[in-house]
């Protein structure tokens, strides 16, 4: 109402205007944004002319000029545009979002901040920037969006979990991974249910919500900006805005995309031919002969006699013209059987995976009227993994509501419905069920899923121990079924213009539902048939109240904030198994003979009271300070109660006399900060020495005492110190800004290892320390800005150092990054917080074909059986000594974002890099190894560089027959530079001309193309680069490439 | 104004209910305060069954332990490497690597379970607790006795052969976490053990205790305690007070095949109880590491079965009973080298449970008291050791008894052999009587660089590593390290 009322007086003004200016005429257009939606609100103003016009609800407007007078077109969160009245009388005109709007408004933790008056550190990632991109969780469209914020993800199975790290690696035992807040309410984030413990498959919380319901993103990074999340702020802050309806007439938005994924991003250790993985291990059984000292025709005849006792139940003989080690082995078909299978391999690749679907459709409706704002929406996505049987399903809804009642009260309910149903695959180097590993290290082309004598399906093991699965996948399934509902209620009361009081309660119940049922044909199925019911439910309730105060005093302005924050999590455990099912149509656990069952509970609770004074001075000066103190059940009595604090400043240089003038530089600030805070214990009892009751035997409860515990157990500490500058020139064409952080993590936790005689192997203290600095870099700029066509780029790079500082009593720790144990790590005093740990390589011996290893011997450098590059060196592992063979963290990651648009048409590109550090490829034991397997396959890359007679340039050892366990060592040879630069996106945009679609009732029609993961350049060429938080490469599932078309519609 | 006020007022009421001192109290629910946990009797019965229950872990009587001294003893072999324990086969121990410090881990854990409920229970006595806690006590010495037993003999060097060598840290009560004890001698070690047997002695009820132990377990232990220190007059008392107790009794020709379908049978002097829900290791357990590879299930990848030099042992006599629970394996249809004590019978009966896998472990049965006694007693009445050997011998039918004249340690340790064949016992005969062991490489064609086909005691690698994670978190005990590693 407002809004016409002053559409009103700006016509009426006209009308005036009009009768002392005759000479000019009415000008009237339409303002819309980017994605031609009609921006209410919008000065329309004549330089010059002190009057102008506002546009309305559908961004109508219509002004009196003269011609050649020039019209400036301002609203907040958009670039000014400047427009010279020509001959028309309509000017249309569309409004560009502004990058680096100092106004422009974003969330912060407890209120709402602009950039030019924030003094802590915060990237906002926008819903444009990261939409249309096929993810499952919003977590996976954030990579390379903004400096310091590592993004990786460990799988490409579909709905698993995905990491972020802010500003380096912050902890060695408790999270590394940021708070999540979710308009304003700290959720749980990370995996959820139970069957990664079953069958290793992780499923993402984050799944719950739908990436088109948010608005915005602030991640928080240094301590001005989180600390008053206190406890948990330590790993910074991701701070998840939904969306509100914009004034206006409702709006329904109806958005629907397909995408394909044919095939993986990169090649993944491609397995040699069938015929050259025979020859491979005709040559392995052939030295082991010679080995022996048996001579060749010996050696011949019983590698020939091995192959054939391995393969001619599958239906393949095997003959050589020589005797020799190299011959190439004449592969023929038994001829006993139903088929005779020479010449012909079986394809496990096109068996077992497929060309994956993923789908979303989309319906919301919002509006907002000058008392009521609301936004709802309904959704469904569903997104396949290239495996077969791996797929995860959304169903959401959401309705956000906000409601004025009367002159002071202001209501707002924001709940969300959500359900997930993934059905997953074994993510981990199970030989029997990962198809990953199966189709490049176990599956030979010469296995078949049938039996070549009677045509029944091949139930054995086979000699690689690994299954066929062609024919198990029937007899067995797993699926997660995630239900999410939370409501978030808020009220807010407007004591005084500058004096309000906020509340809001939140509830968020997560149920996980895991259903795993394997039948009695199954090889895991113990002959009887087995399923589980696992149900998690974690309810969470958190009530927090602000009183909030904020006043202008002439130049001086003062914002106070003080709150009460009380939190409550609890999750209920249970499970229900079975065992004995008869019959293979019912995998209930009703109808088993042999039922199991357990349940329990834990949860922790949080209380704190917070507190933040603002006081800035002349829009020039700003000071913050901020003050909160936690109590957490998680700690024992006496360290329940810790308290954290920042303090941060800026200083807005280019409104300063001294530059006011200097035209070139639009906007120059400064700013620092500077606090404390904290990560609490993963665990919710680790303060507590237990006697735990799960040692049942014969049907009686059994005690045992289940850890050795410290109570003065507490938080880790973590000190940030952020300094900044940003800048932008030639009126904001140019920004960027260069920011130093340290961070100094202590008191962490530390899972001490202590002697296995005390009867447990570690125990928890507070003793080691960490510390991340580093430089953020961003830098962006319009490189075209024209009307037709705009060309904008942006690049960051984070450059971080984590080194650990200080240890328990000095010792080494020496870790593995998962239940498979891919790579094997230390942390060692003033080295690398990711510094792999193992042999040190030193290549093959191109004399002999042998694995060499520089002996490193602290006392003597130069101990060993022999000297290389002046170093002593052995061919025996063991003589040498494990040492530091690689940093996993890379010299400088980010992203490179860049954007054209031509009328109608625009392109966007996002490549992801990272520079330096190396990578521990974890699967290499298995492809490339010395023959230590008898019935592997080896990859390509692997066959093509082994050391033969022939090939004395190979840099991978000989192959032998003698049970060389090299490759299975932890070592050097497994270590690859990471660096690689992906195309992670590349989006193309159309706007049907509105000429067209307005006429039949459309307020908007986009057309998307999205590729996923297209291009990727990097020296490691056998996998994937793109590897997990640990800069480890395992037999997790790829990632994909992928191709999305998508539809949006606004009406 | 007013709705303002109420609303206020109703905020503040919501913000601050929670404001409690307890709110930040939570506790498990599924375990208890360590502290607290040993009160009355009930609660010691509750910890005596986690001891128990904690020995049937798969490092430890359920499975790796059983698998240790056989196929280190060179009655097992391997018809290929790489399937699972084959480390402790091919003896490729190392401190960083191979190490098998499971036994090391859960032996102590088990230790502490041990130690934690003496020195609570001895805590409750003192202070004049009116429940009677013999039996527990009793129970909870001898099971620590055996504990130090089965780990001296795995880290230590046989007491026949050097006692004042290193043992294993001698702990009696629970640790602090920083604690870092050290290795005791090996004399130390088997005092500690006679001492805690002789303490519990006393204490222990006479009546069978199905799946626990009882007085006749507690001297079943001393007798192979003594035999062990060569203490044969010992030895030979503790048998032959069990033998003549008559509380147990042998199985007949008849009887002995289906007594292992049997739980708790009249043998069975201390047998741990392996339930479905419980200690069963379903497709990774003993019974599907020693049954034929895909037998049933195609898991079953047969890590090990029985060497040539142990068939043709129990062949002298095609008709041994103990032949019926062999059967054939992956080698030839003829070789019957799987062994089914774990599986029930060769058709993986089972010992009456809902699973085959799930097997109850007969850790000390009637027939090895016999041989024990036989071997006490070969070194002063020949007449007698002979009389108890036949008593197991006659299970070959067709073998001429053993007499006087032609009883021989040799004899009785091939008889031990026969009847205890995957029951965990052989290696550390071969060791304790300095015998050659000899392995069955050949029969699999198992390439072995990590030991000699032959191998005796002074073998720097028949006893196993203290483990680099033990060294790191405790640095003098490297100084103790095993000679050789």
């Amino acid at each position: 109402m407002k809004v016409r009322l002053t559409g009103f007086l700006t016509l009426l003004m006209l009308f005036l205007v009009h009768l002392s200016f005759a000479q000019g005429k009415i000008v009237t257009g339409t303002v819309t944004d980017d994605s031609q939606l009609p921006l209410p609100g919008v000065n329309v103003i004549i330089q010059g002319a002190s009057r102008g016009a506002v546009t309305d609800f559908d961004g109508k407007y219509s002004l009196e000029v003269a011609e050649g007078q020039v019209l400036r077109f301002t609203s907040m969160g958009f670039e000014d545009q400047l427009i010279t009245v020509g001959a028309s009388n309509v000017i249309n005109v569309s409004l560009r979002e502004s990058a680096t709007a100092l106004d422009e408004v974003f969330v912060v933790a407890y209120g709402t901040a602009t950039k030019e008056s924030y003094t802590g550190s915060a990237a906002v990632v926008k819903n444009s920037d990261i939409q249309d991109v096929p993810t499952a969780s919003f977590q996976d469209a954030l990579v390379g969006k903004a400096p310091g914020v590592n993004v990786t993800k460990g799988s490409g199975q579909a709905g698993s979990t995905t990491s972020i790290q802010i500003r380096g690696i912050g902890s060695m035992n408790a999270s590394t991974q940021p708070l999540y807040v979710i308009d304003g309410v700290p959720v749980s984030s990370g995996n959820t249910g139970q069957l990664s413990g079953s069958i290793l498959v992780t499923n993402n919380i984050m799944n719950t919500l739908n990436p088109n319901d948010i608005e915005s993103i602030t991640i928080l990074k240094d301590a001005a900006a989180s600390a008053l999340y206190g406890s948990r702020a330590a790993n910074g802050v991701v701070m998840i805005t939904t969306k509100r309806g914009k004034k206006g007439e409702p709006r329904i938005t109806i958005k629907s995309s397909t995408g394909f994924s044919p095939s993986w991003a990169t090649d993944n250790y491609e397995p040699a031919s069938t015929q050259e993985n025979v020859n491979y291990l005709y040559r392995v059984f052939h030295d082991y002969n010679t080995s022996n000292g048996r001579d060749e025709a010996t050696a011949n005849a019983d590698a020939l006699r091995r192959l054939n006792v391995k393969f001619n139940k599958h239906g393949y003989y095997f003959e050589t013209n020589g005797i020799g080690v190299s011959e190439n082995l004449m592969i023929k078909g038994m001829t006993d059987g139903l088929v005779n299978r020479e010449g012909k391999y079986y394809d496990w690749e096109d068996a077992y995976f497929r060309t994956a679907v993923n789908q979303t459709q989309d319906i919301s409706v919002s509006g907002a009227t000058e008392k009521t704002n609301y936004y709802s929406s309904i959704s469904y996505s569903k997104d396949e993994g290239r495996v077969k049987i791996n797929e995860n399903e959304r169903i959401s809804g959401r309705i956000n509501l906000e409601q004025k009642i009367g002159k002071y009260i202001e209501f707002s309910a924001k709940v969300n419905v959500a359900q997930t149903e993934l059905s997953g695959f074994n993510d981990s180097r199970n030989l029997s069920s990962n198809y990953y590993e199966q189709t490049r290290n176990l599956l030979w082309g010469l296995y078949w899923p049938t039996d070549y004598k009677t045509g029944e399906p091949w139930t054995a093991r086979y000699g690689s121990l690994a299954q066929n699965n062609v024919y198990y996948d029937k007899e067995w399934e797993n699926s997660s079924r995630t239900l999410r509902v939370s409501a978030i209620e808020g009220l807010k009361v407007n004591i005084l213009p500058e004096l309000n009081v906020q509340t809001l309660f939140s509830y968020d119940n997560i149920e996980t539902k895991d259903h795993l049922y394997y039948s009695r044909l199954h090889y895991n199925g113990q002959g009887l048939g087995t399923v589980d019911e696992m149900s998690t439910t974690t309810r969470s309730l958190v009530s927090s109240t602000t009183l909030n105060y904020a006043k202008d005093f002439g130049a001086h302005r003062l914002d106070f904030l003080a709150g009460f924050e009380a939190e409550k999590n609890q999750t209920d455990y249970i499970r229900a198994s079975g065992k004995d099912l008869p019959s293979s149509n019912l995998h209930t656990v009703a109808t088993a003979g042999d039922t199991d069952a357990s349940a329990y509970y834990w949860g922790n609770n949080m209380m704190s009271i917070l507190s933040r004074l603002e006081y800035s001075f002349d829009n020039k000066y700003y000071v913050s300070g901020s003050f909160r103190r936690d109590g957490s059940s998680k700690l024992g009595p006496d360290a329940r109660w810790g308290n954290f604090w920042s303090v941060g400043g800026s200083w807005n240089m280019s409104k300063e006399a001294f530059l006011e003038d200097v035209d070139a530089i639009s906007n120059l600030s400064l700013r620092a900060s500077y606090g404390v805070n904290g990560t609490l214990p993963p665990s919710n009892f680790g303060w507590r020495s237990l006697t735990g009751y799960t040692a049942k035997y014969m049907e009686t409860a059994g005690g045992v005492l289940s850890n050795v515990a410290d109570e003065s157990l507490s938080w880790e500490t973590n000190y940030s110190t952020d300094v900044a500058l940003e800048f932008g020139l030639f009126k904001n064409r140019l920004y960027g800004t260069i920011e130093y952080f340290s961070r100094d993590s202590k008191d962490l936790l530390q899972s001490v290892p202590i002697s296995r005689i005390t009867g447990f192997s570690s125990t928890l203290k507070n003793i080691g320390s960490i510390r991340n600095k580093g430089l953020e870099l961003s830098l962006g700029g319009d490189i075209i800005r024209s009307n037709d066509i705009t060309w904008s780029a942006s690049v960051n790079a984070s450059f971080v150092d984590s080194k650990v500082l200080e240890l328990s009593e000095g010792a080494d720790i020496i870790w593995v990054n998962d239940g498979d144990a891919t790579a094997q790590y230390i942390y060692r005093e003033g080295e690398s917080t990711l510094a792999f740990y193992g042999y040190e390589y030193a290549g093959v011996d191109p004399e002999n074909g042998k694995s060499r290893y520089y002996v490193n011997d602290e006392n003597d450098p130069q101990a060993g059986s022999f000297l290389l590059n002046g170093r002593g060196a052995t061919y025996n592992y063991r003589d040498a000594n494990y040492t530091i063979i690689g940093d996993g963290i890379p010299d400088v990651f980010g992203g490179i974002n860049t954007q054209v648009k031509y009328k109608s048409f625009s392109l966007g590109l996002d490549f992801i890099y990272k520079i330096g550090g190396k990578l521990y490829d974890g699967a290499e034991r298995d492809v490339a190894d010395d023959g230590y397997y008898w019935e592997r396959i080896r990859s390509q890359y692997a066959y093509d560089n082994m050391w033969t007679e022939q090939n004395p340039s190979g840099y991978l050892p000989k192959v032998r027959g003698t049970d060389l366990t090299d490759a299975i060592q932890k070592s050097g040879r497994h270590i690859y530079d990471a660096s690689f630069l992906r195309l992670k996106n590349i989006r193309l945009n159309y706007d049907l001309p509105s000429t067209l679609i307005n006429q039949i009732g459309f307020e908007n029609v986009r057309l998307y193309v999205v590729g996923t993961n297209l291009l990727t350049f990097s020296k490691y060429k056998n996998a994937d680069p793109e590897v997990n938080q640990f800069a480890a490469r395992g037999w997790q599932t790829p990632f994909m490439k992928n191709y999305t078309f998508g539809i949006e519609l606004t009406l | 104004m007013n709705k303002i006020k109420s609303v206020i007022i109703i905020i503040l009421i919501l913000g601050f209910s929670s404001c409690d001192d307890d709110f930040l109290d939570v506790t498990p629910s599924n375990s208890g305060d360590a502290s607290t946990s040993i009160q009355t009797l009930a609660d010691a019965n509750v910890m005596l069954t986690g001891i128990m229950s904690r020995m049937t872990s798969s490092s430890y009587y359920g499975r790796n332990f059983i698998i240790y001294a056989d196929a280190k003893g060179g009655d097992l072999t391997t018809f290929s490497m790489g399937r699972g324990l084959d480390g402790l086969y091919s003896f490729n121990h190392s401190p960083t690597s191979g190490s098998y410090s499971g036994f090391w881990n859960s032996i102590y854990y088990s230790i502490l379970q041990a130690n934690n409920l003496i020195v609570n229970i001895e805590k409750l006595e003192a202070e004049g607790a009116e429940a009677n806690f013999d039996d527990i006590k009793g129970q909870a010495l001898t099971a620590r006795a055996l504990m130090y037993f089965d780990l001296v003999r795995i880290y230590g060097k046989p007491y026949s052969y050097d006692k004042e060598s290193y043992g294993v840290p001698n702990v009696l009560e629970p640790l602090d976490a920083l604690a870092q004890p050290l290795r005791a001698t090996v004399a130390d070690n088997y005092n500690q053990i006679i001492t805690d047997l002789k303490d519990a002695q006393p204490l222990l009820s006479k009546s069978k205790n199905n799946g626990y132990l009882n007085y006749y377990a507690n001297l079943a232990l001393q007798a192979r305690v003594y035999l062990n220190m060569e203490q044969y007059p010992d030895a030979l008392n503790a048998a032959q007070e069990i033998i003549d107790s008559e509380v147990y009794s042998l199985y007949s020709n008849s009887e002995w095949v289906d007594s292992w379908t049997g739980q708790f049978g009249s043998e069975s002097i201390f047998e741990l109880a392996v339930l479905p829900s419980e200690a069963d290791l379903g497709n990774s357990s003993l019974s599907v590491y020693l049954r034929r590879a895909g037998h049933q299930s195609s898991s079953a990848i047969g890590q090990f079965i029985a060497s040539d030099y142990y068939l043709n042992r129990l062949g002298e006599d095609p008709d041994d009973v103990r032949f019926g629970v062999l059967s054939y394996d992956e080698v030839s249809p003829t070789h019957l080298g799987a062994s089914y004590k774990y599986s029930g019978d060769t058709s993986l009966s089972g010992d009456g449970k809902s699973t085959a896998t799930a097997v109850n472990i007969k850790v000390i049965r009637l027939s090895e008291i016999y041989l024990i006694a036989a071997e006490a007693a070969f070194h002063t009445d020949k007449e007698l050791a002979a009389d108890y050997l036949n008593e197991i011998r006659k299970r070959a039918p067709n073998l001429a008894p053993a007499t006087a004249g032609t009883i021989s340690i040799d004899m009785i340790l091939d008889e031990k052999s026969k009847e205890l064949f995957t029951e965990g016992q052989r290696f550390f005969d071969m060791l304790r009587l300095d015998k050659d062991i000899t392995f069955n490489d050949d029969l699999g064609g198992v390439p072995i660089s990590t030991r000699d086909k032959t191998i005796d005691r002074s073998f720097y690698k028949t006893i196993l590593p203290i483990s680099q994670e033990e060294i790191n978190a405790n640095p003098e005990i490297g100084s103790q390290q095993n000679p050789g590693y």
